[in-house]
């Protein structure tokens, strides 16, 4: 049995893993909960976002800088997508939209390979996030903090964005009832581009943040898509405040589980993935049918 | 159809003959026809199949791994003084020239074996070699012996490849965890002191846990203690809360046994958990590219060992040699997995040269004799072991410069010493070696 | 004799071309860059494909955890075997595909109660789980992430005179007679009664479970299917290559199944083998052409990304699709022209339908009643049903009874609560309080399946058909479940094969006047057509108690009448219960109404005691009397 100064320590730490989470799965069940597309380049894309932050860093040395400069080319790709690709999937099965964002995937993946090489590249920890802050009886990276913050100000500016601005109100409604929404002669054409665009920037953008932490590789979003599966469930699938629950709560199990067996933490994280399908299939915040 | 070809050539005794050349005598008591011998061998060229990562999480070994066979592979079929340095004489191996393909295995062990198959059927490959994990080079010897096909390992530092999974048509030049460990914990002991604790940091897989079970053994020999020791699964990303356990666990020296893109996530968040600044860093073994991956800031004062690092240019003249080709070819300099690569692909075009004829079993018995004829390579003299086809080999150890220390962009590392093979040796039969039979 | 030749040749063909293709294969696509060990992997590939097929392509359940029971048959036979458990290959073949069998009965009862992407995720959940419990808590076993090196081939005859079979041709022949034992079976079950239940489901699931069918357990064998299937080939996997790989059980494996199955074509069983065929042969000759070196991986991201944009039926589901159109286009055409004359007439065909009363009796019989009362029995009876969801309460307290051989009729103006009243009655919706007896028996929470075999079934308000069945096809999904019971496991016989249940079909289309059109899909018939094929649907599972929610919905006045005297018809053999708004119908065919208003009994009583209810009159707000026969 750990100490109690451990199992708080790993409580805070479930914490910060878990709103870095839920910043990568917001993307995912964005584009799910709106356009009912499950986005199997999510991984991909992660990956490309990271690589964005990391060839910016080259020419802008400001962490700031890149990130906006970032995003904008996360929009651009976003955007090119749509129009080039995932529009013309909206009508068409599931199934085949899995295909062609898991087709997406490699593509993207293999484009980062062919340009950078198969070997982890440096993005080094902001000058602003360097060291370790002591936090009581617990050390903790100060990047890690200043990320629970960051994250928390995305997450609270994506959440008005889509919960109260009007093009919000257009997306909610095109969930609920894409017909109705189309009848009142509202452009969801449009809507959905600017979805679709808004998922890819904000898992381009997690990939950003997440590139000073962890070895930026062609084939890093493999790992991270995986749990953005289960995050998604736990809160209910497309349910972006279920988004929020379910990276936090996948932190702490993760965290929580490594108090007592590090190597037990995914076996854990996916079990109760599987126990929440069988008792409580719509996940915390979702409801059944939607999707 | 293959069948009957082959029938045929066999049916036609002068024609299979003629093939054979010398050493005929000494294949009295081994079949004139096995594996792709002498279907593989033409008038004036041999087939080798490379079946190599290109794609997934290893692609970036894979890449150096795959320029360090074609290096050697060139050099060979050209013929000059690189060549001949190594003692091989005219162009190619037996006068014949090396054909080769690689084959983009992602880093898969089914593919491993899918690719090699296609390499012997299609190709009538005369020897196999490539793959970068254990799992990989554990398909390709159990499928190199069951086709009769000699499989030079490439990077594997498994002790089950030439141990319990050991093979008779299997050599393998890399150190196992088990050397690596003997070799390394004394002089990390004599650099960092006796009295040590230690924390672990152990991907949850068969690797990971031999390479611990060696270097905890080994360490505690000099007087070192555990104080934690964190088991996470492989391939994880974020490490946090293993190293929240390890920063707050009091130990002195960190060992990280995470390899490659892991080793290098966890590396750099141990660095931001502030762990690097009280802990001393030990890698037994060290990633290919871990250093120019993480950066020397991050590198420094690191203990580990690994198969090859570039300035043994200055002790061994055939790795001043190698060093230089690479660099000259391919703008950087090469890692171990290159180093792998050329020197596995040389030393068998030696003991062919010395086999005098491509026939696996004979190829195979004359380097289960180089005891008695060490090879001289990059790294000195070598032998495989005829028990286990273990290369009994110096070990170099290496200690991570500070950014400030660095004569050139890629001098990463210092090497401390070069430990002894002969005496890092585990016992032969120590991990359970049953190599099969010949035919 | 010739023509019945002809046609049965006709019925094997797709055996017949796996055959061939199976036979001139390792000849032809050598020249092509196949070896035989290529083939051999391809058809390995095919045979998970066979199993998934049936739980994908025919049932509709995208799993994304087949890796799981693949690597399950894998390990365990590979470890039998090295471990010296069995000695015998075949044996530990067999052990393993049980063994994955049982693993896929466990996580099949677990997922099949979920749908759609629910289903895809917990399959994915427990591949994820047996991946990381391969490679960490059971490496002792598995050998981890090295896998179990030096399986055995298999032996063919005993002692000194058994055969190995070595790798190259022999391997392939294995794997070609066992691919091919593989496929007849499948098609088998794909014909067979459960195949025709799997496919139904796939296109309206909860009309399935209405007729009687136990859907949750159908696609439970659907599961356990793909999972034997998947557990065969990855026992053949570690003997075919002398290893069992740990990649086996990864995510990657599952979701190139997937892949492979969807490019090749869903729903056709050959498919995901000529998918595999595709996937392989590009990935190992892209990497061939010096150009493309690494890129190999990007360019074959693109030509599947145009592939998928390009097919959407997959290669040999567009080649099917082609070759059907080819055949059937003449009679489709033929099927949507008589639709078209249909709608624009209307008339012809129903007024011969309601020209005389017919009795009805049909070769397979109603369930038993639990008890005999005479004459005067009760029916059905709702005992304080109630129905509330949230704050709203569609249904509150309602008690009525329907005797027996009666038309019963509930009406109501809209949001009444008649339609959740109705779903109540054969407990498709579950009430907050209340029950539902049936002769006496109480079926509230036993499910809709289980009601529809004590004898109640249902035509919907919306049709509830089979769209890319046919007429027959539909009928007959109706009349398996009366003949079979809710849930039978007869994989090899034919589904036309059961005499009484063909004899409900054929009686049912003649009552329907459907006959000319029993061999059209149903989503091609015309509007009234498609109403009586709804009645048809519940009436051929030999209800005891028919409920007919809106039945005249929709119709032209002379399908009304027609539609009239088929309900009248129907009535002399069972007991119904109608919903319907056209009132002047309802007062010509009830025996007794009830009327619901706001959830609430308002009345219920013999049509002329409801007409003269003042309660009823101020309920439709005078509109009563404006229906009223002149």
């Amino acid at each position: 049995m750990p100490s109690w100064p451990a199992l708080i320590s790993q409580a805070f730490n479930g914490l910060a893993l878990g709103s870095l989470l839920a910043l990568v799965s917001s993307g995912l069940t964005i584009i799910l909960g709106t356009l009912g597309v499950l986005n199997f380049a999510h991984g991909a894309l992660f990956a490309v976002g990271a690589y964005a932050a990391f060839v910016m860093l080259q020419y802008t040395h400001s962490f700031v800088l890149t990130v906006v400069v970032g995003c904008g080319f996360m929009l651009a790709l976003g955007v090119l997508l749509e129009r080039t690709i995932i529009r013309l999937f909206y009508n068409r099965p599931h199934e085949d939209q899995i295909l062609v964002t898991y087709g997406i995937g490699i593509v993207l993946v293999e484009c980062v390979r062919a340009i950078f090489g198969g070997n982890a590249q440096r993005v080094p920890t902001p000058s602003w996030g360097q060291g370790a802050t002591q936090l009581g009886f617990l050390i903790y990276p100060t990047y890690r903090l200043q990320l629970i913050a960051i994250v928390a100000m995305l997450l609270l500016s994506l959440y008005l964005v889509l919960y109260r601005t009007s093009m919000g109100l257009v997306v909610r409604a095109g969930i609920e009832n894409p017909g109705m929404v189309g009848i009142l002669g509202i452009n969801l054409r449009r809507t959905f581009l600017l979805v679709f665009a808004i998922g890819v920037v904000a898992v381009g953008l997690a990939g950003m943040l997440y590139a000073p932490v962890v070895a930026v590789t062609p084939d890093m979003g493999a790992n991270f898509m995986a749990q953005s599966f289960v995050v998604i469930v736990l809160g209910g699938l497309g349910s972006f405040p279920g988004a929020v629950i379910g990276g936090l709560i996948a932190g702490e199990i993760i965290s929580l589980t490594s108090a007592f067996n590090s190597s037990y933490s995914e076996v854990m994280l996916y079990a109760l993935m599987a126990l929440l399908l069988v008792l409580r299939p719509q996940g915390l915040f979702g409801s059944e049918g939607r999707v | 159809m293959k069948f009957d070809r082959r029938q045929l050539l066999l049916g036609g005794a002068g024609a299979a003959a003629g093939l054979m050349l010398p050493g005929a005598g000494a294949l009295a008591q081994s079949p004139a026809s096995i594996g792709t011998f002498p279907d593989g061998v033409s008038a004036d060229s041999v087939f080798v199949g490379l079946t190599i990562p290109l794609t997934g999480v290893f692609s970036g070994d894979g890449g150096d791994l795959k320029l360090g066979y074609e290096l050697a592979i060139a050099q060979i079929n050209a013929g000059g003084e690189a060549a001949q340095k190594w003692g091989l004489s005219g162009k190619g191996v037996l006068g014949r020239q090396i054909r080769y393909k690689v084959s983009d295995t992602e880093g898969k062990p089914n593919l491993d074996v899918q690719s090699a198959t296609q390499f012997i059927q299609r190709d009538k490959a005369i020897m196999l070699a490539g793959s970068v994990s254990s799992a990989s080079a554990i398909a390709l010897e159990e499928l190199g012996s069951r086709e009769k096909v000699l499989y030079m390992v490439g990077i594997a530092g498994s002790n089950d490849i030439t141990g319990k999974n050991c093979q008779r048509y299997g050599f393998r030049s890399q150190q196992n965890a088990y050397m690596a460990a003997k070799a390394l914990a004394p002089v990390v002991a004599k650099a960092l002191g006796k009295n040590i604790k230690t924390a672990y940091l152990v991907p949850d897989y068969t690797y990971g846990h031999t390479v611990y079970d060696s270097f905890a053994k080994f360490s505690k020999e000099q007087g070192w203690q555990q104080v934690a020791k964190e088991v996470v699964p492989l391939g994880t990303t974020d490490y946090s809360s293993a190293l929240l356990n390890i920063a707050n666990s009091g130990a002195d020296v960190f060992v990280n046994i995470a390899f490659g893109a892991d080793a290098v996530a966890s590396t750099k968040q141990a660095e931001q958990f502030g762990v690097l600044k009280r802990m001393k860093l030990v890698v037994p073994n060290l990633s290919s590219f871990q250093d120019k991956e993480l950066g020397a800031e991050i590198m420094q004062g690191v203990y580990g060992s690994c198969d090859f690092w570039w300035t043994l240019q200055d002790r061994y003249p055939l790795a001043k040699t190698f060093v230089e080709a690479f660099v000259a070819q391919n703008k950087y300099h090469p890692r171990w997995g290159a180093h792998i690569g050329y020197m596995q692909t040389y030393l068998w075009a030696l003991t062919v040269e010395r086999a005098k004829t491509f026939h696996p079993v004979e190829v195979i018995k004359a380097m289960e004799n180089s005891k008695s004829q060490p090879y001289d390579t990059t790294i000195g003299k070598v032998y495989f072991r005829a028990e286990d086809h273990q290369m009994v080999r110096p070990i170099p150890i290496l200690r991570g410069k500070a950014p400030a220390e660095m004569k050139n962009p890629e001098d990463f590392y210092e090497i401390v010493d070069v430990a002894d093979g002969e005496s890092a040796m585990n016992p032969p039969e120590f991990f359970g070696c049953k190599l099969g039979p010949y035919t | 004799m010739k023509a019945v030749r002809s046609g049965e040749a006709r019925k094997y063909l797709p055996e017949l071309s796996v055959l061939v293709l199976l036979l001139a294969a390792p000849v032809a696509l050598p020249h092509l860059g196949f070896s035989t060990d290529l083939l051999t992997r391809v058809l390995n590939w095919g045979l998970i494909g066979l199993g998934f097929d049936i739980l994908f392509g025919l049932t509709g359940l995208l799993s994304f955890g087949q890796a799981a029971f693949f690597g399950v048959g894998g390990f365990v036979t590979a470890y039998l075997l090295v471990s010296g458990t069995l000695s015998s290959v075949w044996l530990a073949l067999a052990a393993g595909t049980v063994a994955a069998g049982l693993f896929g009965l466990v996580v099949g009862w677990l997922a099949v109660r979920r749908i759609g992407i629910y289903f895809t995720m917990i399959t994915l959940a427990f591949g994820q789980m047996a991946y990381f419990i391969e490679n960490s808590p059971l490496s002792n076993y598995t050998g981890g992430e090295n896998g179990i090196p030096g399986v055995p081939v298999p032996t063919l005859g005993f002692g000194e005179h058994a055969i190995r079979i070595s790798a190259g041709l022999p391997m392939y022949a294995l794997f070609a007679v066992i691919f091919f034992a593989g496929y007849v079976l499948a098609r088998r079950i794909v014909h067979s009664p459960v195949g025709a239940i799997l496919r139904a489901i796939k296109e309206n699931t909860g009309r399935v479970a209405m007729l009687g069918h136990n859907v949750a357990a159908y696609k439970l064998t659907a599961f356990v299917i793909a999972a034997l299937y998947a557990g065969l080939a990855g026992g053949l996997l570690g003997s075919f290559q002398s290893y069992m790989p740990p990649d086996a059980f990864s995510l990657e494996t599952s979701g190139q199944l997937v892949v492979q199955t969807i490019v090749g074509g869903a729903g056709t069983l050959i498919g995901p083998l000529i998918g595999a065929a595709v996937w392989m042969w590009l990935r190992d000759n892209l990497q061939l052409i010096p150009a493309f070196a690494t890129l190999w991986k990007l360019v074959l991201g693109i030509a599947f990304i145009v592939l998928v944009i390009g097919l959407r039926r997959g290669i040999c589901g567009e080649i099917a699709h082609w070759w059907t159109e080819r055949r059937d286009t003449a009679a489709l055409r033929a099927a949507e022209a008589a639709t078209l004359a249909i709608e624009a007439s209307g008339d012809a065909v129903t007024i011969t339908l309601a020209s005389h009363a017919r009795d009805i009796v049909l070769p397979l019989p109603a369930p038993k009643r639990s008890e005999s009362r005479g004459e005067s029995e009760i029916a059905l009876e709702a005992r304080s049903l109630a129905r509330h969801y949230g704050g709203l309460k569609a249904v509150d307290g309602v008690s009525f009874k329907v005797r027996c051989g009666t038309i019963h009729a509930v009406i109501g103006p809209n949001g009444a609560g008649k339609s959740t009243l109705f779903k109540m009655l054969l407990d498709e919706v579950s009430p907050t309080s209340g029950d539902v007896l049936l002769f006496g028996t109480r079926i509230t929470g036993s499910g809709v399946s289980q009601a529809a075999q004590l004898g109640i079934a249902k035509s919907n308000q919306l049709n509830q058909l089979f769209p890319n069945l046919s007429v027959r096809e539909n009928l007959r999904i109706a009349a398996l479940g009366r003949r079979r019971g809710p849930m039978r496991i007869d994989l090899l016989r034919s589904a036309d094969s059961l005499p009484d249940a063909e004899q409900q079909v054929d009686s049912v289309l003649a009552l329907l006047d459907l006959i000319e059109r029993a061999e059209t899909p149903a989503h091609i018939l015309a509007y009234g057509e498609k109403r009586r094929l709804e009645i048809g649907m519940a009436l051929a599972t030999s209800p005891n108690v028919l409920l007919l929610d809106e039945p005249l919905a929709g119709m032209s006045p002379s399908e009304r009448a027609a539609t009239c005297a088929l309900i009248r018809d129907i009535a002399r053999a069972c007991t119904i219960v109608i919903v319907e708004h056209d009132l002047n119908a309802i007062f010509g065919l009830a025996e007794q109404i009830t009327v619901l208003y706001e959830g609430r009994l308002l009345a219920d009583g013999p049509p002329d005691e409801i007409r003269r209810n003042r309660q009823v009159q101020d309920a439709y707000l005078g509109g009563l009397h404006a229906h009223e026969p002149a």
